[in-house]
């Protein structure tokens, strides 16, 4: 099992790299602009920011985090290692969904609507570890950030929308089948919440079985020598 | 320890690796050498188990390669062309990193002592030179102490006392019983430290066998030698295996009139071009 020294490595990565002073300073922006707003809409706001900042992170972090091993080359050396694909996309879920969960907590705690903890957290960390796989997905075939920004467009869409729409009160049941509004459910403590974690696991699985197989073909590609 | 039989591989309809056979023994340096685009490159993704749609069979170390799970990797180690290095960590973190996704593990300091980086270890590799970081990717491959290396260059970009160095230790590694397949470019490093080398071009085996047969085969070497005659300075060429036979060099001799004498022999390269029609460079 290589998942803890690639975790660790992961961790380390992204302090170096600078992406923990990333989530400070959007973590102090988006409490500041929380005690701007009028009270009465500090609650959405917060489930807002939450879905789409450090829930959503790992859809950006992972694509930059990808680029970099790839344009250093490091994926070659991970590819002829005993690491496994899925402990080398566990590890990066891992990680990434850590750090979203505390900076949710703490913009959650700020605006306080943490309902209930339990399914807060379950909601952030499975939406994180959900946009993470897509990340990946989407990064393992591509080469260069502005190819990643493009390709990240219609899956904002596809999930930020119907998320979206459920905060703002358009509620159709069968729209609890969506992954962002699950996670919205779950931040919320909707009366949904128990088969919203449940269609959210699914979600995380299916989408994480399809990551997976992306970063075992990114690493059969990019393994071996350039001649 | 790796054995090739009736190897074929396409990326598209177009066979690209054709009806390829050979053997690499156990404690053996084998070298391929070519041109870019020969099928270097995807003879070594092949080996080590990166492409599995082959046909025929490829077993390394005991192993069918398509048929391998990840362990397979814990026995090899590969030293890339280009540095495969986190650029913000430093040299000591990138190779402990890599080092803890083995099982088996060595001395880090020892190995960057061996290569002259041990005082350098804590700087970020960011901050080295092209040749310090071949000297980091280059024990990288050796953290786990594997039994088969594939090195790729591994001399490339470093100064002729560095390159030594790095020779030094592929043959103390030899030495040690491990086996070693050397991609490679420069006929001296091939000659130098294989003990056979393929010629490989358009996905095809050219060529295989020692080094210095390979040379001997085609051409005997030649004797160069110039004298004064008349004032003026004149040179002849003869094989050697017909110096006995040269009335003139023995007379040469005989009066100490030569003014220059040395043998030349074929490099590598050019037993590869004559036998290939290619360049290797």
């Amino acid at each position: 099992m290589k998942v803890k020294p690639l975790l660790i490595q992961d961790i380390k990565f992204q302090y170096k790299y600078g992406f923990y002073f990333l989530y400070l300073v959007f973590s102090v922006f988006y409490i500041t602009l929380l005690y701007a707003l009028p009270v009465a809409w500090r609650e959405k706001a917060a489930i807002l920011m939450i879905f789409s900042d450090p829930a959503a992170m790992g859809l950006f972090f992972m694509g930059a985090i990808v680029l970099f091993e790839k344009g250093e080359r490091v994926l070659d050396s991970i590819a002829v290692s005993p690491a496994k694909p899925y402990e080398y996309m566990l590890s990066k879920l891992v990680s990434i969904g850590v750090i979203s969960t505390v900076v949710a907590l703490v913009i959650g705690f700020s605006g306080g609507v943490i309902a209930n903890h339990f399914y807060f957290i379950a909601g952030v960390f499975l939406c994180s570890c959900l946009f993470s796989s897509v990340g990946i997905i989407l990064a393992a075939k591509i080469t260069t950030l502005n190819q990643f920004i493009l390709a990240t467009i219609p899956a904002q869409v596809l999930i930020n929308i119907p998320a979206i729409a459920y905060l703002f009160g358009w509620k159709p049941f069968p729209l609890l089948l969506h992954p962002g509004v699950c996670m919205i459910e779950l931040c919320e403590n909707g009366t949904n919440a128990l088969p919203a974690i449940i269609i959210l696991i699914l979600w995380v699985i299916l989408v994480a079985v399809l990551a997976e197989k992306a970063v075992a073909k990114m690493l059969r590609s990019v393994g071996g020598f350039k001649l | 320890m790796i054995s090739v039989k009736n190897l074929q591989f396409s990326y598209t309809r177009q066979p690209f690796i054709e009806n390829m056979s050979f053997e690499v023994k156990d404690g053996e340096i084998f070298g391929f050498l070519g041109p870019s685009g020969a099928g270097k490159s995807t003879l070594q993704k092949i080996l080590t188990g990166l492409l599995r749609n082959y046909t025929g069979s490829v077993i390394v170390s005991d192993t069918e390669v398509k048929r391998h799970d990840n362990s397979f990797y814990e026995n090899i180690g590969v030293d890339f062309e280009f540095p495969s290095l986190y650029e913000k960590l430093t040299a000591r973190e990138n190779l402990r990193f890599f080092s803890s996704l083995y099982r088996k593990q060595t001395d880090i300091d020892y190995l960057l002592e061996r290569v002259g980086l041990l005082h350098e270890a804590n700087k970020r590799v960011a901050e080295y030179s092209k040749g310090m970081k071949s000297r980091i990717n280059f024990i990288k491959a050796l953290l786990h102490d594997p039994i088969l290396l594939f090195l790729d260059e591994p001399t490339s970009g470093l100064d002729p006392s560095n390159a030594g160095r790095i020779k030094e230790m592929i043959l103390q590694e030899k030495a040690k019983g491990k086996t070693i397949i050397l991609t490679t470019h420069n006929m001296y490093d091939a000659t130098e430290l294989c003990d056979r080398v393929a010629f490989i071009v358009d996905g095809e085996l050219r060529a295989l066998d020692i080094p210095r047969k390979l040379i001997m085969s085609r051409g005997a070497s030649k004797v160069r030698y110039t004298y004064s005659q008349n004032g003026r300075e004149e040179g002849a060429e003869i094989p050697l295996n017909q110096t006995g036979e040269d009335s003139l060099l023995q007379s040469l001799l005989r009066e100490n009139r030569l003014l220059s004498i040395h043998s030349s022999e074929p490099t590598l390269n050019d037993i590869f071009v004559e036998i290939t029609g290619r360049r290797l460079q």
